[in-house]
């Protein structure tokens, strides 16, 4: 588990405060069997599930922070406790120096969120409708909104779908419709729960610009959490890694890669004869002369096997490709997975009688 | 007076979509107000009179039901006046993330001036030609203590489907579809005079299913069946009691909410 690479964060700059936060859930555990039925009604087994644990961790302002881990890790119950939706167990949550359940109504004001399963449109209402709706609900002053407006449709190109009835959009024009709506009031902060799901790579594509030019230009601060991990390394500048309710690893894209692994692929064309052997290297693939080795550049550098390499071949031609982020993080999940399965749950669901 | 106004805009531009949704809206409605009304009236007829209450005094009581089942619909449409549905489909995130208190949220949200009108109409137009007939001398008193009943009967209804529809927020699945039930059984229930039933049922009637609020007690005493002075304002004190008991459970709920949040989600039946 690697410290994090923000502690430079000064307290004026902070938006997101979360201090030692917990959060259990009580889940009843129902039998198969048909004697247990009875007893399990009148005694139920309740597992607790304890889906944060001591969660600490700051966001600055102007900050894009990817929020991932695998699923029922916490994220999603992370969101929650920022929107307000969701009170923790122990520990402290503020936004923007306010609590979010207790100043709720002023809280919402200030905050924007985005789920990517729902959207905030009126159904059968043309998307003007719904902006509309949106300003008076949030009491925005009509010149500010005829400016934001103007500036979202231009950025989400909204003019050709803003007469359209939001059930007749297209999942990529609806997010972008959500998108701007949850921008109107202009929120100091964005909290986007998998903006991207099910998006097509251009619709993807179009929202992750218009996030990055959203945080470079209005200095917005963006927390996201998506599965996508090429997704989150386009956008966030330091990522934040849940794994069963804990803080995994807080750092650098740059970092997490070092510090779990730094898989790379070499491809070498060689003038022929068999595949040259290379210690601390995997031959995966070899097709006419191109031999294509798999090796943890951590342990090995890449001059070292080349050397290796010329030392038994001639080499044409050399190329090396980093393990893509969606791989890095494949592995890091499967070894917690691994991790788990050797300790046996690990003690981290309980159960208990009620 | 403004959340009202861009609901009841909405509103508006929902029912003129298109003209064939209009149309079916329009002859749907009238044909269900047709029936309605006749079937108050052939009611009427085929009994005469019921106990102490004349033919036109049932019909009265018939319409001032109709109108307290109608304004719900008006003021507390898409699923307000349903809250189980709300918050056992996890919905109530939704109001949760806007900027204002959660009454003023429940207040205007539902607002349907315009698709929900044929529900209060009929009512109305039936009171409207049952009041020279039934009710004492019409005087401004007596139409004050009308709306006022007519009010507290609403809240009633209301304060009765939060209560049970507040138990989604402990079992959202299970209760879903609560209100549902507890709207059917006040609606079976609120258009029988209660005169001549034992006291432990029409107390039951009064309080564990205040069905008896909704029409039959209000009614007894605008019409001054039931000559007590104090009568009239029996009803607005039932519908303060039942609405601080709604505001009470349902306070629980939201802080059981809070404790567990929503564990799933529908986007069925939200804002239409």
């Amino acid at each position: 588990m690697g410290a994090p690479d923000h502690n430079d964060i000064s307290p004026s700059d902070t938006v997101v405060d979360l201090i030692g936060v917990c959060k259990t859930y009580r889940q009843k555990q129902r039998s198969a069997k048909l004697s247990e039925v009875f007893r399990t009604m009148l005694r139920p087994q309740i597992r607790q599930v304890e889906a944060l644990r001591e969660i600490t961790m700051q966001v600055g302002r102007g900050e894009v922070l990817a929020y991932a881990g695998p699923n029922g890790a916490g994220k999603s119950t992370t969101i929650k406790l920022l929107s307000g939706l969701l009170a923790p167990d122990a520990g402290t949550v503020r936004v923007l120096g306010l609590d979010p359940i207790r100043h709720r109504t002023q809280y919402v004001r200030r905050i924007g969120v985005v789920f990517g399963q729902r959207t905030e449109l009126w159904w059968d209402q043309p998307i003007a409708a719904s902006f509309e709706w949106k300003r008076v609900v949030w009491d925005v002053p009509r010149p500010r909104y005829e400016r934001m407006l103007g500036l979202l449709k231009e950025l989400l190109g909204l003019d050709e779908l803003f007469h359209s009835l939001a059930r007749e959009l297209s999942l990529g024009q609806k997010m972008r419709a959500d998108l701007g709506m949850a921008l109107l009031h202009e929120p100091e902060i964005l909290f986007l729960d998998e903006p991207t799901l099910g998006l097509d790579v251009l619709a993807k594509r179009d929202i992750l610009r218009f996030i990055t030019d959203l945080n470079r230009e209005q200095r917005i601060t963006v927390v996201v959490t998506s599965h996508d991990m090429s997704d989150l390394e386009q956008l966030a500048g330091r990522i934040v890694l849940i794994h069963k309710g804990r803080i995994a690893f807080d750092g650098s894209w740059e970092r997490l890669r070092r510090e779990f692994t730094d898989q790379r692929r070499l491809l070498l064309e060689i003038a022929g004869g068999p595949p040259p052997i290379l210690t601390a290297a995997t031959l995966v693939s070899n097709e006419a002369g191109r031999c294509e080795y798999v090796f943890d550049a951590g342990h090995k550098s890449i001059a070292a096997l080349l050397a290796e390499a010329a030392a038994q071949v001639e080499i044409l031609d050399v190329e090396t490709h980093r393990a893509a982020i969606d791989d890095v993080i494949a592995d890091i999940y499967e070894r917690w997975q691994q991790d788990g399965t050797r300790s046996h749950e690990g003690g981290l669901a309980k159960t208990s009688a009620p | 007076m403004q959340l009202w106004q861009v609901h009841g805009a909405m509103d508006v531009r929902w029912m003129l979509r298109d003209i064939r949704t209009l149309l079916t809206f329009v002859i749907a409605d009238s044909l269900s107000s047709i029936a309605s009304a006749s079937a108050i009236f052939l009611l009427a007829e085929r009994f005469g009179a019921i106990g102490r209450w004349r033919a036109d005094q049932i019909v009265f009581m018939l319409a001032y039901a109709m109108v307290v089942s109608g304004l719900p619909y008006l003021f507390f449409n898409y699923n307000v006046s349903y809250i189980s549905r709300r918050v056992g489909r996890g919905q109530w995130d939704h109001t949760l993330i806007q900027p204002n208190p959660i009454w003023m949220s429940l207040l205007t949200e539902g607002f349907s001036p315009f698709s929900a009108i044929m529900a209060v109409l009929p009512g109305l137009a039936l009171l409207a030609w049952a009041i020279p007939r039934a009710a004492p001398p019409l005087t401004l008193g007596w139409l004050a203590l009308l709306l006022l009943n007519l009010s507290a009967s609403v809240i009633i209804a209301l304060a009765f489907s939060f209560l049970w529809g507040s138990l989604a927020f402990w079992a959202p699945r299970a209760a879903e579809e609560l209100n549902l039930s507890t709207w059917k059984l006040l609606d079976q229930l609120k258009q029988f005079p209660l005169d001549g039933l034992g006291a432990l049922l029409t107390g039951g009637l009064l309080t564990i299913v205040p069905s008896g609020f909704l029409a039959w007690y209000p009614c007894r005493t605008l019409l001054n069946i039931d000559t007590r002075p104090a009568g009239p304002m029996v009803t607005p004190l039932a519908a303060g009691v039942t609405a601080l008991l709604a505001t009470w459970v349902f306070r629980r709920g939201m802080k059981q909410y809070g404790r567990t949040g929503s564990q799933r989600y529908l986007s069925f039946g939200h804002r239409r």
